[in-house]
């Protein structure tokens, strides 16, 4: 008896595994065209962190396929990437400048990085003043190919593809919180106001308004938690000090304790302004989490493991996720009943979720792979360095 | 010749208001916007708030006309006295948001209340028509750079009337970019776009009363 099930359920099971690795295939090849450049660089630590790095996507996109659960393979990634972002960067200021502080007049000179965050800000002064507030080229040039116009249609065209989606897959600062959550075994604090998730939306409102009053990125001088571990203006006057301190201050307690506490992405879900901006996204992107209401038995479990709080006991029962849905997987995987599903607009709800979830995965994962790949890569060869592998 | 240098005049000032009606727009989006959003839906509600905000700003213009054809542009020179000025406005404004966010109403503080209140406070027309006026002033007496540039010009002019003339049609030409503000009154009005506009309004009195306190401050330990 127990010898015929097994050779019932062996072939089985590696058929699972031949079709988990055939769907991975493209995502294999997509890497090993996203690294073909990183092993062009000199130095055995740079390729040996490429190869580590491009095993560890393919791995987890492999599992992905294999377990049909999406958050928790994605999760490891996307915290892997948050964490280490910091060490590559702070070790190339470290490198180039002495330290993370930058002098204002180097910033104006536009000798800092152009960040995503910026692009919301950037709008309604370009529209009036026909002048962009972030210091920086607006065409690439030889010493900087990252110029603002680049990266403003690549963010355009990601958004475009996966809406909401950039913030579980793209956003590598989103990974620290995402690390943080993950090391509590359960949460301390469980009750939300739901009126929380709208102050995003004021954040925005507030750094979009003032930032075209004062013609400065008011997010990146004064709010942005991650300058913290990343780069932040020199402290050379009261007014620098007290930005340095609001920065720790918001990373320490939106990055760090709460997400600790609550098992969830803190920042994202009651505070990025960005976040919010994407969710603008979601409505012309054409994935969305779905809930299936003749399957669902109203648990309410998809609401307790979202990790920025979007979707609630209401949009569950009128059907789906909220506006600021990440797409993150989490309460498709959690679903017992599997009543919340991968879903395309326009076609009904129980239509094959498992091929609408990999067509969303695959532009997904090229994203993270593209973002993400090249900062583990990089993150893993300054630990090397640290131990002398060069 | 006398004609035509009045001509001159009148045009300068229109252009001067419609090319630096951006930055005005600008400025004073902060304060308008989420006080705007905090009102009850509806075009006609939006023009008349807007109005009276105007109204108010072209009241805070013509003092201002008449203060600086008095005193001479060295008023506007004078950095001390313009940061007196701008210190106590922006703190002034953190107050009127403060007000208007909270719902500030027999004493009680009703930003985090439930939804009914929340609605209320706008209803009021008392409450509405002290809001518009409040903002439209203190806006209107904000020393933005071209309200400066204005002032200078005014300053040099022979005669009070013309001064006057010329904050009047200065105003005419900076609040034609003010209109596109009614299009707010579109937008549906929810519980959750009035606890946006709110938090918006309590995180911009935060910046405004952190400018006004630290100009003030710098002026005190300074001076």
């Amino acid at each position: 008896m127990t010898s015929a099930s097994q050779t019932v359920t062996r072939p089985a099971a590696m058929r699972g595994v031949c079709r988990s690795l055939l769907l991975t295939l493209p995502i294999a090849l997509w890497t090993a065209l996203m690294f073909s450049r990183v092993f062009l660089m000199p130095g055995r630590a740079m390729h040996i962190a490429a190869v580590v790095a491009a095993v560890f996507t393919v791995f987890l996109f492999f599992k992905m396929m294999q377990t049909g659960e999406t958050h928790r393979w994605r999760r490891w990634f996307f915290a892997a990437v948050g964490w280490i972002f910091p060490v590559g960067f702070i070790a190339s200021l470290i490198q180039l400048r002495g330290s993370m502080d930058i002098p204002i007049e180097r910033m104006i000179g536009g000798d800092t990085p152009f960040c995503f965050m910026v692009t919301p800000m950037l709008m309604i002064p370009a529209a009036l003043g026909k002048t962009l507030i972030f210091p920086g080229s607006i065409l690439p040039t030889a010493s900087n190919p990252h110029s603002i116009a680049v990266m403003i249609g690549l963010w355009l065209a990601l958004s475009i593809v996966l809406g909401k989606g950039w913030c579980a897959y793209g956003c590598f600062f989103g990974g620290i919180e995402e690390g943080f959550a993950a090391f509590a075994k359960r949460p301390r604090i469980r009750k939300f106001d739901p009126r929380l998730r709208m102050i995003p939306w004021a954040v925005l409102l507030f750094v979009v308004l003032l930032s075209a009053a004062i013609y400065e990125p008011v997010y990146c001088m004064w709010l942005c938690p991650f300058k913290a571990v990343t780069e932040f203006p020199a402290v050379r006057s009261v007014e620098t000090a007290l930005q340095f301190v609001v920065f720790v201050a918001l990373f320490a307690g939106l990055v760090v304790v709460l997400p600790f506490l609550t098992k969830k992405r803190t920042q994202c879900a009651f505070f990025c302004p960005f976040g919010a901006f994407q969710s603008i996204f979601n409505k012309v992107n054409i994935f969305e989490i779905r809930v299936n209401r003749e399957k669902c038995k109203d648990c309410n479990v998809c609401s307790t493991v979202c990790p920025t709080q979007a979707i609630s006991r209401e949009s569950a029962k009128e059907g789906g996720a909220l506006m600021n849905c990440m797409k993150c997987g989490a309460c498709v995987d959690a679903c017992k009943s599997k009543a919340a599903v991968w879903h395309i607009k326009g076609t009904g709800v129980d239509v094959k979720p498992e091929r609408a979830r990999l067509m969303f995965l695959y532009g997904a994962w090229a994203v993270a792979t593209m973002f993400g790949g090249s900062i583990l890569a990089n993150g893993i060869a300054t630990i090397l360095h640290f131990m002398h592998v060069s | 010749m006398a004609a035509a240098g009045f001509t001159g005049g009148v045009a300068e000032a229109l252009i001067l208001g419609l090319s630096t009606g951006p930055v005005c727009l600008a400025a004073c989006g902060p304060a308008v916007t989420p006080w705007l959003l905090t009102q009850p839906r509806g075009v006609r509600q939006h023009t008349w708030q807007l109005a009276l905000f105007l109204a108010a700003r072209l009241a805070a213009y013509l003092v201002f006309a008449c203060l600086v054809w008095a005193a001479g542009s060295a008023l506007l020179r004078a950095w001390s006295g313009r940061s007196w000025v701008t210190g106590a406005v922006d703190l002034l404004l953190a107050l009127v948001l403060v007000f208007y966010a909270a719902g500030w109403r027999g004493f009680h503080w009703r930003l985090w209340r439930p939804k009914q209140e929340l609605v209320r406070i706008g209803e009021s027309p008392r409450l509405l028509r002290g809001g518009a006026l409040a903002l439209g002033f203190l806006t209107g007496v904000n020393l933005c750079p071209p309200f400066v540039v204005a002032g200078v010009q005014a300053a040099g002019l022979e005669s009070l009337t013309r001064a006057l003339l010329f904050f009047l049609l200065f105003f005419v030409g900076t609040s034609v970019w003010f209109v596109p503000f009614v299009l707010l009154g579109f937008l549906r009005r929810s519980e959750n776009l009035l606890l946006v506009a709110r938090i918006t309004a309590v995180l911009l009195a935060c910046w405004y009363g952190y400018f006004g306190v630290s100009i003030l401050l710098e002026r005190i330990l300074y001076d």
